[in-house]
């Protein structure tokens, strides 16, 4: 990788007690890239960030920031670090300014400007308590307040919950502007298409394992292709041809997935007499759900 | 193949009660075990302090119609018997340390959970608001089972002994006493969390009902023309209640009345407001104050600052009451041998005056210690909360963190020693008492090292095992106040007084202060405070 990498971990591990909540994670994130990281509850990205972040300590393995080792020198790291939780417990005392303050002051630097920009923009009410703010008007608070410093790194554990999907927009309207600034984001989430819009790359975790990482393109590229395909005639066999599963037949209308090379399909097909074909790339959540939904079970069993 | 899991209704109806009383029902054990430890060791060391029927006439002449006493801690009754003794000794402050604990419980169980989002969790459940509230009293209700058990039966254990002959009755009666007061500021804690924005809140209006009360009393007990005064008080009913001296239930009625009237009232405002409302007006909006949030040290000072506040203007007039009373006090205690003995085994020589504020700086040491806990209990408190995290994430260094936090621990402790010893000394002072200033200033000082010492030993078990090391704090405090009550039991070099650092001091002014103790104190104190704030930087953070 030619530029110069904002976050790399090598053989990260993590265990509570019997739990292996992170096993052996390795992974690059250059500088200016917008990363996606995916997988489902529990699957061990919280503990990833909060290992990034020197909350906790690594069973094993390594961690950098910029080159410095954030669970050796948490306090040089975090100075290029923003950080989002997606829980929010801030002191119910203090007030959205008061609160702004503070975090900016520890920061040790804040775009004012923006600041004010994005408190116009997340239509935050700055003079209420913290105790006072919903479920919503507390994220945006803590968000503003990751958001206001321009870190070099953004660490962001789904920034978005409790958003509404203005505010959501908004939110996606600031990852566009980090990354324009250069700004790297690592982007934990549970809202593929927010993913999807946003990452430059993606990385899928299950159970505390890495087993997936590269753009979308690539992902696509690896995994299967959707056909639908309506014959003139009857449906000619297909389950027996190289690449193909998960066969359907409704008539003359047959629909199924093809990885790697089409070419045998598309013969069977036309040797039949097709009438009409759609193929399509998955989604996003397709991808994300043959990872680990009841696709993954399938493809772990063969 | 539709699964449906039923549960039993009444035991899911039952929740809030099962669990109010789960988590109160063991301290009020804890505090029925030191009520009843702290009765038995009161009678049992008056029979030894006070052995003939002249030393024991010779006390009640002295203190007997002294109104300055009688104001401070209640009427003085029976003086001369050991029952009367004990019901006066202990009382005043089984009563105020029981009700401080019955309106915390209270607020915390009620206004605590919601403010944390757990009662929400309840009311979605199988309940109604009041029903939750009125379960939460039944809860309350039944941690005082323990409380009231222990208290009745080590009582009235130490009341069967041939030296001390306290019935059963009397013993049972005195329980009540003190149960009662724990309950009605339970109720007021419940209504009071009804009516306030936060449980702070709540708590600030419990203590001004509290220190209303106990104002009220104090009127009352100064002057024999107001004794009428007295049923305007809650904590004048409990005095009237006269446990072990000629007990009075009728003033059991307005006890129970308040009771049940706060009660149903906390139930019926629960059931009206919304969830997480108060039921005054609360400013949630305000100019920003950013003093003190330049950083993490000056957001320290300012979360610490209310009960840095308290804990400081407490003491110092806990002290002020010790010098107002020690010229009385000490010559009510003059010619006691007992008392003498029992100086002696704490290193004095003195009598008299001196020798009241030399017992007395004790117990002001087991109070510092009670306040530096508070302070372990924040630091732990702000990690649980998550509250740490946000500054943790920034640069801010953990071990900078902690020793903030340890350092205003450590403010706490000399501002608040040195307080109690100058405000004993301008209430000695005043009443001509002849006790010099500096004297006294060192007698403040030497109920530091304890504290400090519990300081480290928290930061110690903070850095190790965060979850515990509020209750192993505190528990230490209780432990040292448990073995000094007992300390006439054992010989002077018994293992066990060594356990309790309260006894690690000398009795200053009554004697001096023994440096070289002092000093193994702070030190093992730092030495523990270091190797914790060690760990904590290489361990992970724990929420609640
Ligand atoms: N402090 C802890 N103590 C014990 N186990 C933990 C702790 N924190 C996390 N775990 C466990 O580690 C695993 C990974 O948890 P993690 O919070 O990283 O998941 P996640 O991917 O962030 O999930 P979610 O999408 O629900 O936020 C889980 O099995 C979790 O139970
Ligand atoms: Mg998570």
């Amino acid at each position: 990788m030619g530029r110069p990498t904002a976050i790399r971990t090598q053989a990260l591990s993590k265990s509570f007690g019997d739990t292996r909540a992170l096993v052996s994670l390795s992974l690059d994130v250059a500088e200016g890239e917008v990363i996606g990281y995916l997988g489902p509850n529990g699957a061990g990205k919280t503990t990833t960030i909060r290992l990034l972040l020197g909350l906790i300590r690594a069973t094993s393995g390594r961690a950098e920031i910029f080159g410095v080792d954030c669970q050796a020198h948490p306090v040089e790291a975090h100075r290029r670090v923003a950080y989002v939780p997606g829980e929010v417990n801030l002191w119910p005392s203090l007030t959205g300014t008061e609160a702004l303050h503070l975090l900016g002051r520890i920061h040790g630097y804040v775009d004012v400007a923006y600041r004010d920009l994005l408190i116009e923009r997340f239509e935050l009410d700055p003079s209420k308590k913290v105790r006072a703010y919903s479920k919503g008007n507390r994220q945006k608070l803590i968000l503003i307040a990751g958001l206001m410093t321009r870190a070099d790194l953004l660490l962001l554990d789904e920034p978005t919950s409790g958003l509404d999907p203005l505010k959501e927009r908004a939110f996606r309207e600031c990852v566009a502007e980090a990354r324009e600034h250069g700004q790297t984001v690592f982007l934990s989430s549970h809202i593929l298409s927010e993913v999807e819009a946003l990452c430059d790359r993606i990385a899928i975790l299950r159970a505390g394992r890495l087993v997936e990482v590269g753009t979308l393109a690539e992902m696509r590229h690896l995994s299967a292709l959707h056909v639908e395909a309506q014959m003139d005639g009857s449906v000619p066999p297909l389950s027996g041809l190289p690449g193909v599963s998960a066969v359907e037949v409704d008539g003359s209308r047959v629909s199924c997935r093809v990885t790697g090379s089409v070419e045998p399909l598309l013969a069977a097909l036309a040797g039949a007499g097709v009438r009409h074909l759609v193929s399509r790339e998955p989604s996003l959540e397709e991808l994300f759900l043959a990872h680990y939904g009841s696709g993954q079970a399938a493809s772990d069993a063969a | 193949m539709r699964r449906r899991e039923i549960y039993d209704d009444r035991r899911a109806a039952r929740a809030v009660a099962v669990t109010t009383a789960r988590r109160a029902g063991p301290q009020g054990a804890l505090w029925g075990y030191v009520f009843g430890a702290t009765i038995a060791a009161t009678a049992w060391s008056y029979s030894s302090s006070f052995p003939t029927a002249e030393s024991r006439a010779r006390l009640a002449d002295s203190v007997e119609g002294n109104a300055g006493f009688a104001a401070l801690f209640g009427p003085i009754r029976a003086i001369d018997t050991i029952a009367g003794y004990t019901a006066y000794k202990t009382m005043f402050f089984l009563v105020i340390l029981g009700a401080i604990w019955g309106l915390l419980a209270a607020t915390r169980l009620l206004r605590g959970e919601e403010d944390a989002g757990r009662w929400g969790l309840f009311l979605s459940g199988r309940t109604t608001r009041g029903g939750a509230a009125a379960q939460a009293a039944i809860g309350l209700a039944t941690a005082l089972v323990p409380l009231w058990v222990l208290t009745a039966v080590l009582t009235a254990a130490v009341g069967a002994t041939s030296k001390v002959q306290i019935g059963v009755g009397a013993s049972l009666c005195l329980a009540t006493s003190v149960g009662a007061a724990v309950a009605m500021l339970m109720a007021v804690g419940m209504l009071v969390g009804q009516l306030a924005a936060t449980r702070h809140d709540a708590n600030l209006i419990g203590a001004g009902v509290l220190t209303g009360s106990y104002l009220v009393r104090m009127a009352a007990d100064s002057d024999p023309s107001l004794d009428w005064l007295r049923w305007a008080s809650p904590l004048g009913w409990i005095e009237e209640l006269r446990p072990l001296t000629g007990s009075h239930p009728l003033a059991f009625v307005p006890i129970v009345v308040l009771i049940a009237v706060l009660t149903i009232v906390a139930v019926r405002v629960a059931s009206r407001r919304d969830l997480g409302a108060s039921a005054f007006a609360s400013r949630d909006r305000r100019a920003p104050r950013t003093l003190l949030l330049g950083g993490q040290a000056g957001l320290t000072v300012r979360l610490t600052r209310p009960a840095f506040v308290a804990w400081v203007a407490a003491l110092a007039a806990t002290g002020l009451v010790f010098g107002l009373v020690a010229q009385a006090a000490g010559a009510a205690l003059r010619g006691s041998p007992g008392l003498e003995q029992a100086i002696a085994r704490l290193g004095g020589s003195s009598a008299g005056a001196v020798a009241y504020l030399g017992f007395v700086f004790v117990f002001a040491a087991g109070l510092v210690a009670i306040a530096v806990a508070g302070q372990v209990a924040a630091i732990r408190n702000e990690e649980a909360a998550g509250l740490l995290d946000n500054l943790l994430v920034r640069p801010v260094a953990r071990w900078r963190w902690l020793a903030v936090r340890l350092a205003v621990g450590s403010g706490l402790v000399v501002v608040a020693s040195t307080l109690v010893g100058l405000a004993a000394w301008a209430g000695a002072a005043s009443q001509h008492t002849g006790v010099a200033v500096g004297d006294l200033f060192v007698a403040g000082l030497n109920v530091a090292p304890p504290a400090l010492f519990v300081l480290g030993i928290g930061a110690l078990v903070f850095g190790f095992w965060p979850r515990v090391a509020i209750g192993v704090t505190y528990g230490l405090v209780v432990w040292s106040f448990f073995v000094e009550t007992i300390a006439a039991v054992f010989d002077s070099s018994h293992w066990l007084r060594d356990t309790s650092p309260l006894l690690h001091i000398t009795p200053a002014p009554a004697a001096d202060p023994n440096w070289t103790s002092a000093a193994w104190l702070v030190g093992l104190g730092i030495l523990a405070a270091l190797v914790g704030v060690a760990a904590f930087c290489r361990r992970d953070l724990q929420g609640a």
